[in-house]
C-alpha cells in the first residue's frame, strides 16, 4: 500500500509533512498485515462482515438485545429485576393494560393512568402535528417567496431545532413559571399573572406550543425543499392559463407538495407519539396527569414509581412499538412513493 | 390572428440592461423566429411579450393596444415552454382543460375544444395518461395542445424542441410548420438553432447582446447578411471568413488581397472604403466550386473529407494558416492530402468592414 505523495503547494507546516507521511505509511503497513490475513482466511465476500462487525455488535447490544429483553419482561411479572426470579405470566400484562369496561372512560380501566396517557398522547398528537404541519407549511410558503432577509428568516425558524430538548424546556419554564418572563410582562401591562404550568388546560396548551416552536423549523425546511423542487415553469404555465392564486395553491402547489407533506406528517406523527423529554422537564406530566403522555407513563411505571412494575412498562412499550412500527411502515412507503415521483 | 409590435423595448435586471430598445413589427399570421446565441436576449424578449417579465421601458402593442400592464393571461397569448411545463399530477385531458376551467368555460365547450385539439395533434388515445407516462414528443404535443385549446391570438414557442432527440426534432419541426399553415395564427418561435429558424420562419429576427442584428426572410438573411455576425450565424456549415485588405476598386466590384492566398474579386460596392482598408472576405461552403475557373481560383490543401452520400464536405487549409470548408453536391474521389483548385464566384463573395458592426459592403446588381 502506498501513500500519495504530497501536493506541490506551500504550507507553513510543510516541515511536518515528511514525518507524517512516514508515520502514516507505517500505520498502513501495520494494518495491512492482519487485513491480508483476514482476507486470505475469509475470502473477499466474507471480509465485508469484518467491517460491519463493530456496528453490528453495538446495534445488537444496545438495540436488538433490549428488544428481546423487553419481550421477556413483558411476559413475566413481579418486581424482581433478574429474569430468573420473575414468574412467567404469558399475556397477562397486556390483558391488565387493555382491561377496560368503557374504553372512552379511563376511570373504568384497571390501569386508568395508562389510558389517561394514551388519550393525552392521542390529543397531543392530533393537535401538535396538525397545527405544526399547518404552520410549517405557511412558513415554508412565505420563506419560498422573494422576501427581504430570506436567509436570516430561514435561520431564525430553524434555530430551535438545534437546541437540546432539555434546554428548550428550561427556557420555556423560565418564561412560563409563576415569576417568569411572561407573567412579568403581563403584570407590567396591568394584568393578573397566570399559573401557566399549574392549570391543566394551559399546561397542555403550552406543551403543544413549545413542541411546535421546537420542531417546526425542521419540517419547514423539508417543506421548503419540496416547494423548491416544483419547477417554476409550471407556475408560469399556470400564470399563462390565468390561474388565480388560491387555485394555484390548491390545484398546483398542494398536489405537487403532497408526497413531501405525507413524509412530513408521518415523521411528525412518529416524533409526537414518542414525545417525552421536553415535556417531562417542562411540566413533569402535570398538573396531576394533565400532560402525562405514553412514554412518561412507561418510564414512571418501570423506573420512577415506588413499586417498579417492569412487566407492565415493557408491555406498554411493546404496544407503543406496534404503533411506531405501523407509522414507520407508512413513512417508508411515503418516502418510496416520493422517490418514484 | 393578430399583429404585434415592439416599440423601443428595454429590459433591465437591476443595473444590467439586457434588451436595448428593440423595435419590431410582426404581421398577422406571420411565423417569426427569434434566433441568436445563448444570452442574446431572445427568451427574455419572448417572456416580455408573454407578460412573464415586466417591461422596463418601451411598449408592446398587440392589435393596436399597449399591453405592458395587462397580465399574461389576458393578453390573448399562449406559450409552449422548453420544458413543456405540463402539470405532472394531472392527466393529459386535465392539462388541456385546466386553462379553460379557470375562465369558467362550460364543460361541453371544454370537452369539444379538448377533443378537437387532441384530434389535430393525434393525442386522442393519450388523454387519460399522466405526463410521466408520455414520451418527449408526446409531451411536446400536449404542451402545444394546451396552447391550442385557448385559441390564442398569438402562439409563443420558447425553444420547444431543445429537449427532443435529433430525429424527433425534425419531425416536430415539420409538424409545427404544418400546424401554422393549418391554424394561420401569428407565431413567435425562439430557438438558438439556425436550422430551425431557416426551415420554419416566414421572418427571422437575429439577436445578439440584446440588439436586433437583422430582420428578414430566411433566404434574404442567407444571401444578403447585414454583417459578419449574421453571416456567420445563419447557414450551416458556417460561412468561411478570411481577413485581407482592399486591393482595387472598380465599377464591377472590389478586389481584395488575401495575404499569401491571392486576389479575389467580389461584386460589391466599396461603400467609402479605400485601397488598403482592412476587410473580411466571406463565402459560404455551398458557393465554392471545386475546379479552376477564369478568376478567383485558389489552391486548397484537403485536410479531411466527409462523405455524406448525397453531399461531400472538404475541410481545407489555405496558405497563411487559413481554413476553408467546401461543399460539393454528390460524391468525390478526392482524399485527405490532395491539393484541389477551388473557385470563389464573385457574385457569391461577401465583404465585411472590420470596424464596429462589421457591416457587409453593398452588393452590386
Amino acid at each position: 500500500m502506498a501513500v500519495m505523495s504530497s501536493p506541490e503547494r506551500p504550507s507553513p507546516l510543510r516541515f511536518l509533512w515528511k514525518p507524517l507521511e512516514a508515520l502514516m505509511q507505517a500505520v498502513l503497513n501495520t494494518v495491512e498485515i492482519p487485513m491480508r490475513w483476514a482476507q486470505r482466511m475469509l475470502g473477499q465476500q466474507k471480509i465485508a462482515w469484518v467491517f460491519l462487525l463493530p456496528n453490528l455488535l453495538i446495534f445488537g447490544l444496545f438495540t436488538y438485545l433490549p428488544i428481546g429483553v423487553n419481550f421477556l419482561y413483558a411476559t413475566t411479572g413481579g418486581t424482581n429485576l433478574w429474569p430468573g426470579d420473575r414468574p412467567f405470566l404469558g399475556m397477562d400484562n397486556f390483558e391488565v393494560l387493555l382491561d377496560c369496561e368503557n374504553y372512552l372512560d379511563p376511570a373504568t380501566c384497571r390501569r386508568d393512568l395508562f389510558w389517561v396517557a394514551v388519550y393525552n398522547s392521542a390529543q397531543f398528537v392530533v393537535l401538535q402535528v396538525g397545527f405544526m404541519v399547518t404552520f410549517a407549511l405557511i412558513t415554508a410558503l412565505i420563506l419560498n417567496r422573494k422576501i427581504i432577509g430570506r436567509g436570516f428568516w430561514r435561520s431564525v425558524f430553524f434555530y430551535p431545532v438545534l437546541l437540546s430538548p432539555v434546554v428548550v424546556a428550561l427556557i420555556w419554564k423560565w418564561i412560563l413559571q409563576r415569576e417568569g418572563v411572561l407573567n412579568a410582562a403581563l403584570v407590567g401591562l396591568g394584568a393578573d399573572p397566570v399559573n401557566w404550568l399549574l392549570s391543566p388546560d394551559w399546561a397542555f396548551f403550552w406543551v403543544v406550543f413549545v413542541n411546535i416552536w421546537f420542531q417546526m423549523g425542521f419540517y419547514t425546511l423539508i417543506l421548503l425543499a419540496g416547494l423548491q423542487a416544483i419547477p417554476p415553469d409550471v407556475y408560469e404555465a399556470a400564470e399563462m392559463d390565468g390561474t388565480k392564486p388560491v387555485r394555484v395553491f390548491t390545484r398546483i402547489t398542494l398536489p405537487l407538495l403532497m408526497p413531501t407533506m405525507i413524509v412530513v406528517l408521518v415523521l411528525a406523527l412518529i416524533r409526537a407519539v414518542q414525545a417525552f423529554d421536553e415535556i417531562f422537564v417542562l411540566t413533569g406530566g402535570g398538573p396531576g396527569s394533565a400532560t402525562m403522555f405514553i412514554v412518561q407513563y412507561i418510564y414512571e411505571t418501570g423506573f420512577a414509581s415506588q413499586i417498579q412494575q417492569f412487566g407492565i412498562a415493557a408491555a406498554a412499550s411493546l404496544l407503543l412499538a406496534v404503533v411506531l412500527f405501523i407509522l414507520t411502515m407508512l413513512q417508508l412507503r411515503a418516502t418510496r412513493r416520493q422517490m418514484n415521483g | 390572428m393578430a399583429t404585434l409590435s415592439l416599440d423601443k423595448l428595454v429590459k433591465r435586471f437591476g443595473e444590467l440592461e439586457v434588451i436595448h430598445g428593440v423595435d419590431l413589427s410582426i404581421d398577422s399570421g406571420e411565423f417569426v423566429v427569434f434566433v441568436g446565441p445563448s444570452g442574446c436576449g431572445k427568451s427574455t424578449l419572448l417572456r416580455m411579450i408573454a407578460g412573464l417579465e415586466s417591461v422596463t421601458d418601451g411598449e408592446i402593442v398587440i392589435d393596436g393596444d399597449v399591453v405592458n400592464a395587462i397580465p399574461a393571461s389576458q393578453r390573448g397569448l399562449a406559450m409552449v415552454f422548453q420544458t413543456y411545463a405540463l402539470y405532472p399530477h394531472m392527466t393529459v385531458w386535465q392539462n388541456l382543460a385546466f386553462g379553460l376551467e379557470n375562465i369558467n368555460m362550460p364543460k361541453p365547450e371544454i370537452a369539444e375544444r379538448v377533443h378537437k385539439a387532441a384530434t389535430l395533434l393525434q393525442i386522442g388515445e393519450l388523454l387519460e395518461r399522466k405526463p410521466k407516462q408520455l414520451s418527449g414528443g408526446q409531451r411536446q404535443r400536449v404542451a402545444i395542445g394546451r396552447a391550442i385549446v385557448r385559441q390564442p391570438k398569438i402562439f409563443l414557442f420558447d425553444e420547444p424542441l431543445s429537449n427532443l432527440d435529433a430525429e424527433l426534432r425534425v419531425q416536430m419541426r415539420v409538424e409545427i410548420a404544418a400546424l401554422h399553415k393549418r391554424l394561420g395564427n401569428t407565431m413567435i418561435y425562439v430557438t438558438h438553432d439556425q436550422v430551425e429558424a431557416m426551415t420554419m420562419a416566414d421572418k427571422i429576427v437575429v439577436l445578439r447582446h440584446g440588439y436586433i442584428e437583422q430582420i428578414g426572410p430566411p433566404l434574404a438573411l442567407f444571401n444578403n447578411p447585414a454583417n459578419r455576425f449574421v453571416a456567420g450565424f445563419i447557414g450551416s456549415p458556417r460561412m468561411n471568413m478570411v481577413e485581407g485588405s482592399v486591393a482595387a476598386i472598380a465599377e464591377d466590384g472590389v478586389t481584395v488581397d488575401l495575404p499569401q492566398i491571392g486576389r479575389i474579386t467580389a461584386t460589391v460596392t466599396a461603400d467609402g472604403l479605400g485601397v488598403g482598408a482592412p476587410i473580411t472576405l466571406g463565402i459560404r461552403p455551398q458557393h465554392i466550386h471545386v475546379g479552376a475557373e477564369a478568376i478567383n481560383t485558389i489552391q486548397a490543401s484537403v485536410r479531411m473529407v466527409e462523405h455524406l452520400g448525397a453531399d461531400t464536405y472538404f475541410y481545407c487549409d489555405l496558405p497563411g494558416d487559413h481554413a476553408v470548408t467546401v461543399h460539393m453536391a454528390g460524391q468525390s474521389r478526392v482524399t485527405a492530402g490532395d491539393t484541389i483548385p477551388i473557385a470563389l464566384p464573385a457574385p457569391d463573395c461577401h465583404v465585411f468592414r472590420t470596424d464596429a458592426g462589421e457591416v457587409a459592403l453593398g452588393r452590386l446588381g
